[in-house]
């Protein structure tokens, strides 16, 4: 018995060490070890021996087991080992396929560029507040100063509203048209609570006008800030850290008289080229300046159209051209892209 | 507004550089928004004496001439014209000019014959668009004068961007007032005295002024003995420079005089008026006339005219008429000088559109100062220029003279609205210059008597900006803004706007900005019954109604890209939607009732275009419904659902309508319906959605409120059920849902199956259930049980088949 077991440990080792594949190792672990297997066979007439016959052929027994329990570990291990080795020389993936699941979509550049202003200026804590586009021509000429047949009011061609399609009960007494600018929210703004104030207000534009430069449809964002001794000076430093942040610490402003009938002092602000920083180019036309900003101090008839008193408070507006700083910010020369959706324009950004 | 740079010295000395005056104008509120400097082109180009000219040796067309141009020596130049005698003075381009036409001179020989420069053309000096031949220049002009001298071209032309507060720039003379101001050289305006002889001009007109309110000054002189004939070339150069045509030298003179002053200037043939007499009248309903410009005019109340005594002659401020012009035979003048009501001038000027310079002028306010010393100073030209003779006196109706407006300002006002301190003997230079009469001083205080050409200047305001803007602005600190006192919350809908952008941006969707102007038929298409708010002067039909929607935009958008073979389309666009308002109008409601929506449209291949995952799956309605989902996932809202169903713009079988937790509809996802697609000519498989944004808003839990994990495990268990086709995965789920009742946390749909084994008419729907109790570990059984009863409840309820 004894002769047959190292016999058979004898045989378990050749094949063990010869197996290289996982089935085939499995297959000598029950054929040696299974239940049914050889070494049970084995031991199956040990029952019958005499006891310390039995305890030494147990022993033996028992390292046998053992020995063929290590050898069969191991070629598992082996097995294993070969296995992974081969996948792993396998062919891999195509690691240049493009990923899984959708590019995000793009953002319109001009909305970008709005909602950009207005997050500058919250960090200078405005409020933001919007109006209606169809308007009255009360809240966009007159309560800002510009009367009917004023002159200034050719710099706003205006769309007007046909009143028959608007289903009012009875004629509202001031007509009704698309608003020219976004000031008519300052008054509403003003109209619906107390100084101080300090809002910016974005939204689309409308302006009887369409060539190159000028689309009928255009945003503006405008601002107000309204409180007892607001200066000039303050207006100034407002709009140049409104500028260094938006456009980078290095642009320059520069403010010049012009002409606004709902402020007063008005000026126009210029900023140092984005492009050529002040040298000179095609972009700012060798001026070496551009125009994005109107403002001014509020005219003290559009305080009363708002009902405040003009010798209690004073403040400052502002708006700019959402398109042209969209414009210069992106480094789009033709205006109409902006309308035109394109998707290959859209895709840009 | 053109301002001869020339023409401006006469009135005033100049900075030494046009540089300097352009940037001290443009810093004093009168900005420079150009400059024509001719002469510029012409450097290097002098007048040349032809002293000599023979046959080239070696070319039949050419010519070689000896020219002289002011040196000690001839210079030679071989030419190709023919046109010129020996004698003859022509602009030679002398060796390194570069001509406007880009041509650089170089010294040459042409065909062996040195040749050192190039006379030339007019055309090649860049003065006319065609020329044969050499320039010949007047002969008296001295050899090697520079040519822009030589032609009256060495003037600079400013064009100056005058706002429209500002008519009393719209002038040489008011311009220099400014130049003054800002660099402190003295004012010397022309001090017009005409020579007066013979019958006095009361004697040969008549004026009557009928509307005094539209009229408030109305003078006249007459002018007798004039000869029409072309006036002198310094004029004409003068108006030429400011963009005006010569004419004549009588309505030259007018017109120049206009340049000068400001003040509009009309001149009627004295022979011509009937009667003698001019009035000064409001139009009839329906009366005609033919204005200068040749067209016939039907005249209306808001009209005013200048008549005589049988018809109208002029519009008054806009423009005279046909049949008192003067023409080459007049001989007798009357010449107009007033002051019209700019509303009224205006009113005129628009119905008839006729923008003039006459109008320009009146609408903004001309002043009233003016009338008379330009009334003289265009008789006294006119006397000069065509030998004629003034008759003595004026007509003057002027029946209620204003008094000058005073405004009153406080010192210290300047550092409390400006922020900057400038010293009061600043501040009193400033408006003095500017021609602001002191006439009362209190204490800290002075009250100024303002200069009629001021217009715009009637309150305190209005002298602290003359004073800023006189100061500079530069010279004024920037100051930060102050601090707040407190801080507002930000507006919840503003991150939520941010947070919708976002999740259709990972949607994949492009974002596209729309007119709010469509045409009708863009919403007819679409099947709205809504009428639109329209406008009374669009720019075209494409542009007429304001939206009622913002699909038809979307739509559009598609179309173009389709056109350029883009095969994925993926759009969404937030704005307004406008419509009428019964109520609108009324206090501060505003007029329409504008509705903020976002929209969005695909079509195409899914996610952006071929893709080798999708194996060019195309988008369909629940890519965009996932879309919509993302944006109500993105904003936290619940209770909303979903039911089939959509306007008539949708198709009928594959729309959905979206409804808020309170029963309002809140908008639609579906396909376009294919009559639509169709009719707009788009491809099929066009998907779109609209919802109204501010319900979304309100609903939105942008800061949602934690809830514990779930202590106990989960046990998962699917389901499976066949039921007909038209039953809506809701209805199976809610039953689900109900009988489950605390026990089953989610049952989530994860299979829609269709074909065999399934029965015609008949679908698989699978769910994952998910069962657990906060209370405790739930045992096989209990689930079991649970399981069983749903089964059994589905069953019963939907008629539905527990799947083997």
């Amino acid at each position: 018995m004894r002769d047959r077991l190292l016999a058979l440990a004898e045989a378990a080792r050749r094949e063990i060490s010869g197996a290289s594949e996982l089935p085939a190792v499995e297959a000598l672990r029950v054929r040696y070890l299974g239940k049914k297997g050889e070494l049970s066979g084995v031991l199956g007439g040990m029952g019958k021996l005499p006891p310390d016959e039995r305890r030494a052929l147990g022993e033996v027994a028992n390292s046998v087991k053992a020995e063929l329990e290590k050898l069969l570990a191991e070629a598992t291990q082996r097995a294993e080992d070969a296995a992974l080795e081969a996948q792993l020389q396998g062919p891999g993936l195509d690691v240049t396929l493009p990923g899984r699941g959708v590019l995000p979509g793009s953002r319109h550049p001009v909305s970008r560029t709005m909602e950009d202003i207005v997050r500058t200026f919250s960090r200078l804590g405005f409020d933001v507040a919007s109006g209606p586009e169809i308007e009255l021509d009360y809240f966009n000429f007159e309560a800002l100063n510009l009367p009917k047949d004023h002159p200034a009011r050719d710099m706003q061609d205006t769309f007007y509203v046909e009143e028959s399609s608007l289903g009012h009960a009875k004629k509202s007494d001031s007509s009704v048209l698309l608003r020219t600018h976004t000031s008519p929210v300052q008054v509403r703004y003003m109209l619906q609570r107390k100084p101080p104030i300090r809002a910016v207000m974005p939204g689309r534009v409308y302006r009887r006008d369409s060539d190159i430069t000028h689309t009928p449809m255009f945003h503006q964002v405008e601002g107000l800030l309204v409180d007892k001794d607001v200066t000039f000076a303050e207006l100034k430093g407002s709009l140049d850290a409104f500028v260094k942040a938006f456009f980078g610490s290095d642009t320059r402003t520069r403010f010049r008289p012009s002409f606004f009938p709902f402020t007063e002092p008005s000026a126009e602000v210029d900023i140092s080229c984005t492009s050529c920083g002040g040298k000179g180019c095609r972009v700012c036309k060798q001026t070496g300046w551009l125009e994005v900003l109107g403002s001014g101090m509020v005219h003290p008839n559009v305080f009363t159209s708002a009902g405040y008193d003009p010798g209690e408070v004073t403040g400052y507006a502002f708006g700019m051209g959402v398109e042209r700083i969209a414009m210069l910010r992106y480094r789009i020369d033709d205006l109409r892209m902006m309308f035109e959706n394109d998707a290959r324009f859209l895709e840009q950004f | 507004m053109k301002i001869s740079v020339k023409w401006l010295g006469d009135y005033v000395a100049l900075p030494p550089s046009v540089d300097e005056l352009a940037r001290k104008l443009t810093a004093a509120g009168l900005e420079i928004e150009g400059m024509e400097r001719p002469a510029e082109g012409l450097r290097g180009v002098v007048v040349a004496h032809i002293k000599e000219s023979v046959q080239h040796p070696n070319a039949d067309k050419l010519s070689v001439t000896q020219v002289d141009i002011g040196g000690t020596a001839l210079l030679q130049v071989v030419c190709g014209a023919k046109n010129y005698k020996v004698g003859d003075k022509v602009p030679l381009a002398t060796v390194g000019t570069k001509l406007p036409n880009g041509v650089e001179i170089k010294q040459a020989a042409l065909r062996g014959v040195d040749s050192f420069g190039m006379l030339c053309s007019s055309k090649e000096l860049g003065l006319s668009e065609e020329s044969s031949g050499l320039l010949i220049l007047p002969a008296d002009l001295k050899p090697g004068t520079p040519i822009a001298e030589a032609l009256g071209l060495d003037d600079v032309v400013l064009e100056v961007n005058v706002t429209p507060n500002r008519p009393d720039a719209l002038s040489h003379l008011g311009v220099a007032r400014e130049v003054g101001v800002v660099t402190g050289a003295a004012l010397k305006p022309p001090e017009p005295k005409p020579a007066e002889s013979g019958t006095p001009a009361a004697e040969r007109v008549k004026v009557r002024v009928e509307d005094p309110v539209r009229c408030p000054r109305y003078v006249a002189r007459v002018v007798e003995n004039v000869t029409i004939k072309p006036s002198p070339q310094w004029m004409q150069d003068r108006l030429k420079a400011c963009g005006v045509r010569a004419i004549n030298n009588v309505v030259d003179v007018t017109n120049y005089v206009n340049l000068e002053y400001g003040q509009p200037l009309h001149a009627f043939d004295l022979d011509k008026l009937a009667g003698g007499e001019l009035v000064v009248r409001t139009a009839a309903r329906g009366e005609k006339m033919t204005t200068l410009d040749g067209k016939a005019r039907t005249l209306d109340v808001d009209d005013l005219l200048i008549c005589d005594q049988k018809s109208p002659q002029a519009i008054a401020g806009v423009m005279g008429g046909g049949d008192s012009e003067v023409s080459e035979k007049t001989t007798r003048l009357v010449l107009e000088s007033a002051n019209f009501l700019g509303s009224s001038v205006r009113r005129s000027a628009k119905r008839h559109a006729l923008h003039t310079e006459a109008s320009h002028r009146f609408e903004r306010g001309a002043d009233l100062d003016a009338v008379v010393p330009a009334i003289d100073r265009a008789a006294q030209l006119i006397a000069e220029l065509s030998g004629g003779t003034v008759a003595p006196g004026r007509v003057d109706v002027y029946p209620a003279p204003k008094p000058p407006r005073k405004v009153t300002l406080r010192f210290a006002r300047v550092e409390k609205v400006l922020g900057v301190a400038v010293a009061e003997a600043e501040v009193r230079r400033i408006l003095a210059a500017l021609g602001f009469v002191k006439v009362e001083e209190g204490a800290g205080q002075a009250t100024y008597e303002v200069p009629r050409a001021r217009v715009d200047v009637e309150r305190e305001e209005d002298l602290l900006e003359e004073v800023a803007r006189v100061f500079g602005y530069d010279n004024i600190p920037a100051k930060l803004p102050r601090g707040l006192a407190s801080l507002a919350p930000e507006p919840a809908h503003a991150e939520a706007e941010r947070r919708l952008r976002h999740a259709l941006a990972g949607a994949g969707m492009d974002e596209v900005v729309n007119y709010s102007f469509v045409a009708p038929k863009s919403l007819e298409v679409l099947g709205g019954k809504e009428q639109p708010v329209a406008l009374l002067n669009p720019l075209s039909v494409e542009q007429s109604v304001m939206r009622t929607s913002l699909l038809p935009g979307l739509l559009e958008n598609l179309s173009r890209s389709v056109r350029h073979q883009v095969e994925s389309v993926s759009l969404y666009e937030t704005g307004r939607a406008y419509f009428r308002d019964a109520e609108g109008g009324q206090g501060t409601r505003p007029a329409a009732r504008e509705v903020s929506r976002v929209a969005g449209l695909m079509w195409g291949r899914r996610g952006g275009g071929r893709s080798w995952t999708q194996k060019d799956a195309r988008a369909d309605f629940f890519d965009l419904k996932g879309a919509v989902e993302a944006v109500l996932g993105a904003l936290r809202v619940e209770g909303l659902t979903w039911a089939p169903g959509g306007p008539a713009a949708y198709h009928p079988k594959a729309s959905a309508e979206l409804t808020g937790a309170d029963g309002t509809v809140l908008g639609h996802v579906g396909e376009v319906h294919p009559r639509v697609v169709k009719a707009l000519g788009l491809p099929e498989g066009v998907f779109v959605f609209e919802v109204d944004t501010e319900p979304l808003y309100a609903a939105a839990r942008l800061v949602p409120a934690y809830h514990p994990l779930p202590k106990f495990p989960a046990v998962l268990r699917d389901l499976a059920v066949v039921v007909p086709l038209e039953l809506a995965n809701d209805a199976v789920r809610k039953v689900i849902l109900e009988v489950g009742g605390a026990l089953v946390e989610d049952a989530l749909v994860f299979d829609v199956y269709t074909g065999k084994p399934i029965p015609e008419g008949k679908k698989n729907l699978a769910y994952a259930l998910r069962y657990r109790s906060p209370e405790r570990t739930l045992t096989d059984v209990e689930v079991s049980e649970a399981h069983q009863r749903i089964v059994d409840e589905v069953n019963r309820r939907l008629g539905a088949a527990l799947r083997a």
